[in-house]
């Protein structure tokens, strides 16, 4: 081998460096230093608006691409995966010069974001004649920060149910239930049938296992109770806790045996075959199925199990925050005042083909498929709304749940154990 | 990879004692002739430069952030407000945290299975297909071809192989094993083992090219004088060739040594460490903490853990190295 430096290589070498170099001042300009910076992935570079979003899914995307496109002004759609985007939220509102406008969820993790003075205050949207004045005062409640102003522009949100198909609910011979008995007899004749009752993913998605243990909590203890727990003011041993397992324990032979390996995804296909049942999810199951299926699901509200507690119902609510350090607030303003506008709201939720809700009461609803407009009755009757395990808690809770619960499903047997661990593991999140 | 940046750098170290006609000092310059000082004199001013840019660039982006993880790892900090120092309460958690314990050892396992998979696999291999013969070329560029997929790749690909009716599932069936299906990446018993065989799919086509190469630096006229002497196959092969495979076995084992102690991207492609962290590995443990919960402080514990675990293997490593040049 030669190890003479030839002048070429000489060359070569020094316009590797040039251009290392040029990227390296790249970097500089664009994050301003600091890995905050570069790990926004370009946050705002000179002028225009810079939007940083988690959408995944093919057609909501689509979707939100066409409505950035025909806004009057400067803005640059970043789009990131969901996990990825959980995972640098933090990065992204703590660099120097963060994306003006981020996409994510309403409830206690944007309240954490604004407690810690990363928001930037949307409250007069929420006044006279601003984008978001004529939100449902729950929607408010739930995007106002601890010291009572706005930080969060919710544009739609929707519901969680037991969805099925009519046509195979036909071909079943069964019927939706009623009650919780009747619901266990219809898993028990399901199961007879050869038919996996309820379909569920907790593969890649292991908080889908949180849906189920959700509503049992809200329909066992109630709404209240429910927060509480979440926020850590009761223990995962207490005799309550117990109870909600105990009846998760008895669903356990009802979900299909493959849902360890499935994602919330993958889970559809069963029931789009007719293999499995039921699946309580959220309403974007509906894009899950091919397009000639969705006007054959239905759903039905997880029947009422103590009838002393009020009902309630999930209800994710997603939108849009922005971040405290953008450098033009009122071009961020504007672009959110857009994001919330009817007309948006209304053009997204059709070309999604998501069975969202709109959160602006001017939307008209009248053209929505019969599915939506039974969500938009559903949570206009229930009693109480909660929004999901992370959002109620926090992503770290999250996970300790996703562990207890995944565990618990394999292996019921240990219960007490399990339940003893998660209240270890959640003490530790609480504690921080 | 690091082997091949060991080999380009070593060329590169022996640069300033090789023949340079700029010197004018013609012929290699023997070790003990002129003082270290003289001879770090008559390094050009260029040559610095080229020697200090990069060593400025590392101390600023690789020694100062791992650094900090040390600060870090004696504080809890969120990310947003200010680390809070703990002194080593994150080691103390470590130590009784049993997600922790578990990592370690399935980080054993991995190190252990993943060595002796793919090295006894890629050695086999290579010793197969030395030989000429038909489709000798296909075969070894087709166990080689999976090398050329990222880690990330192989487990998605993977994750497909093993689904509920894929096509590991479907060929068991087809031939009258079906007892012996099941759900791959969701059993804990068998998770981290289904990972292991898709690492190894990946790894071995590289340890049979590193392989082939060493063997093709064999002298065969060896091999042929024991067969004479009336070696067997297992002898000549035990007693003759591995001891010419020296070299590359020290590069062989760096190069699964580091590879399996940085393993991190396929186990998160392929169950994220669950099913409820039986497939955790210490790296997607540290990762889970630090950007999914959010515990910099706990993660950065875990990952001076990862540290002393790789440093003791290479100052063993450099140690044994050293003491090998020196007999030679």
């Amino acid at each position: 081998m030669n190890s003479r430096l030839s002048r070429r290589s000489l060359l070569a070498a020094t316009a590797g460096l040039g251009g290392a170099g040029l990227l390296t001042g790249c970097v500089g300009t664009s994050g301003s230093g600091g890995s905050g910076g570069a790990a926004a992935g370009g946050g705002g570079g000179g002028g225009g608006i810079v939007f940083q979003n988690s959408i995944q899914d093919t057609a909501p995307k689509a979707a939100l691409e066409a409505i950035v496109q025909s806004y009057d002004g400067d803005v640059t759609m970043n789009s990131v995966a969901t996990e990825q985007f959980r995972a640098q939220l933090t990065n992204y509102l703590r660099s120097n010069d963060p994306p003006d406008v981020m996409s994510w969820y309403a409830g206690s993790v944007a309240r954490d974001y604004a407690a810690q003075g990363l928001l930037l205050d949307v409250s007069s949207m929420w006044e006279g004649d601003g984008a978001c004045a004529g939100f449902s005062e729950a929607l408010k409640n739930l995007s106002s920060a601890d010291d009572g102003t706005q930080i969060f522009v919710p544009t739609n949100y929707y519901w969680w149910s037991v969805f099925y198909k009519k046509s195979a609910f036909e071909r079943w011979g069964v019927q939706p239930p009623t009650t919780w008995d009747e619901f266990l007899a219809l898993c028990e004749n399901l199961s007879g049938q050869g038919v996996a009752p309820l379909a569920n993913g907790i593969g890649s998605t292991p908080w889908m296992a949180s849906g189920w243990f959700d509503y049992l909590d809200l329909r066992i203890n109630g709404a209240q109770y429910h927060r509480e727990l979440l926020a850590g003011e009761h223990s995962f041993t207490d005799p309550e806790v117990v109870a909600v397992m105990e009846q998760y324990e008895r669903l356990i032979p009802y979900f299909d045996p493959n849902m360890g390996s499935y994602s919330a995804q993958d889970a559809s296909v069963p029931m789009a075959q007719d293999q499995a049942g039921m699946y309580l999810i959220g309403a974007f199951v509906t894009q899950y199925f091919p397009e000639d299926q969705r006007d054959d699901l239905d759903f039905f509200s997880v029947p009422v199990i103590n009838p002393d507690v009020p009902t309630a119902e999930e209800a994710p609510t997603d939108g849009y925050f922005a971040a405290a350090g953008t450098s033009d607030p009122d071009a961020t303003i504007a672009f959110l005042s857009y994001l919330a506008a009817p007309e948006q709201q209304q053009a997204f939720i059709e070309q999604s083909g998501s069975s969202n809700l709109p959160t602006s009461p001017d939307v008209d609803t009248s053209q929505f498929s019969p599915l939506v407009q039974k969500g938009i009755e559903l949570l206009n009757s229930t009693e109480e709304i909660t929004q999901f395990f992370n959002r109620d808690s926090s992503d770290a809770l999250q996970t300790t749940a996703d562990t207890a619960l995944t565990q618990f499903l394999a292996d019921p047997g240990s219960r007490d154990r399990i339940l003893e661990e998660w209240q270890r593991a959640a003490e530790g999140v609480f504690g921080q | 990879m690091s082997s091949d940046v060991r080999a380009a750098a070593r060329p590169a170290r022996r640069g300033p004692d090789g023949p340079r006609p700029a010197s004018g000092a013609r012929g290699p310059a023997r070790p003990g002739g002129p003082s270290l000082g003289a001879r770090l004199r008559r390094v050009p001013l260029l040559v610095w430069v080229f020697l200090l840019l990069p060593l400025a660039v590392e101390l600023f982006w690789v020694f100062w952030p791992a650094a900090n993880s040390f600060s870090l790892s004696l504080t809890r900090w969120d990310g947003i407000s200010p680390a809070e120092p703990v002194g080593l309460q994150n080691f103390t958690d470590l130590a009784e945290d049993p997600i922790f314990r578990t990592a370690l050892t399935n980080n054993a396992l991995w190190v252990l299975g993943f060595g002796v998979l793919s090295v006894v696999g890629g050695l086999a291999l290579a010793v197969a297909l030395n030989k000429p013969g038909r489709g000798v070329g296909f075969y070894r560029s087709a166990i080689y071809l999976p090398m050329v997929v990222s880690m990330a790749v192989t487990g998605l690909f993977w994750r497909v192989m093993y689904q509920p009716g894929g096509p590991v599932n479907a060929g068991l069936e087809a031939v009258g094993l079906g007892s012996l299906q099941r759900q791959w990446l969701a059993d804990p018993d068998v998770a981290l083992a289904a990972i292991l065989v898709a690492a190894v799919w990946r790894q071995v086509g590289y340890i049979m090219v590193l392989y082939l190469a060493g063997l093709k630096g064999c002298d065969a006229t060896l091999e042929e004088a024991a067969a004479v002497d009336g070696a067997s196959a297992w002898q000549r092969f035990w007693h003759i060739v591995m001891p010419q495979l020296r070299g590359v076995n020290t590069v062989v084992f760096a190069v699964t040594v580091i590879d399996s102690l940085r393993t991190f991207d396929i186990v998160w492609a392929m169950t994220r460490g669950g099913p409820y962290n039986t497939t955790q590995l210490l790296s997607t443990y540290m990762f889970q903490q630090a950007f999914t919960s959010g515990n910099l402080g706990y993660a950065s514990a875990i990952a001076v853990v990862i540290f002393v675990l790789a440093i003791g293997f290479i100052i063993t490593y450099l140690a044994r190295q050293a003491r090998a040049e020196e007999q030679s």
